[in-house]
């Protein structure tokens, strides 16, 4: 009996944290860092990319070679730039 | 050709060429391997939620670690109001999880090294990401585009891009995972091709970084999955708790 009581103690502590825990990330504090450390480097090259090839599909199709990819090119490392800092400041804890 | 490091990610074509209405059908090394990951996650869960005991067996301990593991991920990142996705989040971690473990085997494939496989995970992420985001705010959304305090001459080309970051989503999500994988699966066979190439003399150097590539391409197994699921809850938590 008295490991029972012990265990129903535990539980209601176990709970009790688990309530503290979600009522927490309700306000949408992230936690959890260990994944964004992954993201920058991909972060800026994917944005780069992606611009570049928003750049040539709009060169295409206003025949404007090469003057949108340059353009575009230049916003996609700009979005690079700001993917990193959003990661960033993810990765900052919250005061 | 054993010794290229490339051939590993060679997709063949195992039993009959199936075709359907044009499209390429057949049962490749790739669907097996998927196919495997897919009745391996089954099993476990299977085997892990038969029989629920107050003191959990192997198995039952297992389930209930990835299901808390998932669980805590998703309401530390996302919060409560994205708990209906949890099948969704969990299936893919376990999916991505399983297949990155399957190619650590000898002799197999690796789903995962192939960007098609992450590409289309990728966009089938961003696509109901968008999805939800509309259902939930309506044109709302868009006012993720628009990040308030900006001056009016600016916002134009903030808003563009704002869009190629948005955009940008799909392409490191993919990219990432299919990166680590390849990249790690040929080191690995590199320095296999090295113990033989230096014999019994100096091949005892590679063969070392080859049994710790091994453990590091493990732990990168499990990250990349990880990261995968982790990303894919923070890009919902800007779906469903617009705040910029």
């Amino acid at each position: 009996m008295i490991e029972l009581k012990n265990f129903k103690t535990r539980l209601k502590i176990a709970k009790d944290r688990f309530k503290k825990n979600s009522i927490i990330s309700d306000k949408g504090e992230n936690s959890s860092f260990t994944g964004s450390a992954f993201k920058l480097g991909t972060e800026l090259v994917s944005a780069v990319l992606v611009g570049t090839i928003i750049g040539f599909i709009l060169d295409t199709w206003f025949d404007t070679k090469p003057w949108l990819i340059i353009l575009f090119f230049f916003l996609g490392s700009a979005a690079g730039i700001l993917n990193v800092i959003k990661t960033a400041k993810k990765m900052q804890p919250k005061d | 050709m054993a010794t290229n490091p490339m051939h590993q990610f060679k997709v063949y074509k195992i039993g009959p060429e199936i075709n359907l209405a044009g499209i390429d059908l057949s049962f490749t090394n790739a669907s097996l391997f998927m196919l495997l990951s897919a009745v391996a996650i089954c099993a476990t869960l299977f085997l892990g939620t038969r029989e629920k005991k107050l003191i959990p067996g192997k198995f039952q301990l297992v389930a209930e670690m990835f299901y808390n593991f998932i669980y805590k991920m998703i309401s530390d990142t996302a919060g409560s109001k994205a708990k209906p996705y949890f099948p969704f989040i969990f299936s893919l971690f376990m999916f991505v999880l399983f297949c990155n473990m399957f190619g650590m085997l000898p002799y197999s494939f690796t789903v995962t090294s192939h960007i098609i496989v992450t590409l289309i995970m990728a966009i089938f992420i961003f696509i109901a990401v968008t999805v939800i985001g509309f259902l939930k705010h309506g044109f709302g959304y868009l006012k993720l585009f628009v990040p308030s305090g900006v001056p009016l001459i600016l916002l134009p080309l903030i808003t563009i891009i704002e869009i190629i970051s948005y955009l940008s989503r799909p392409v490191s999500l993919s990219v990432r995972l299919f990166a680590n994988m390849m990249a790690g699966h040929t080191m690995l066979k590199v320095f296999g091709g090295f113990v033989i190439s230096l014999g019994m003399l100096g091949g005892w150097l590679p063969l070392g970084f080859s049994v710790a590539l091994t453990g590091l391409e493990i732990l990168v197994a499990f990250l990349q999955a990880y990261v995968f699921a982790i990303l894919t809850c923070i890009y919902l938590n800007d779906a469903l708790n617009l705040h910029h």
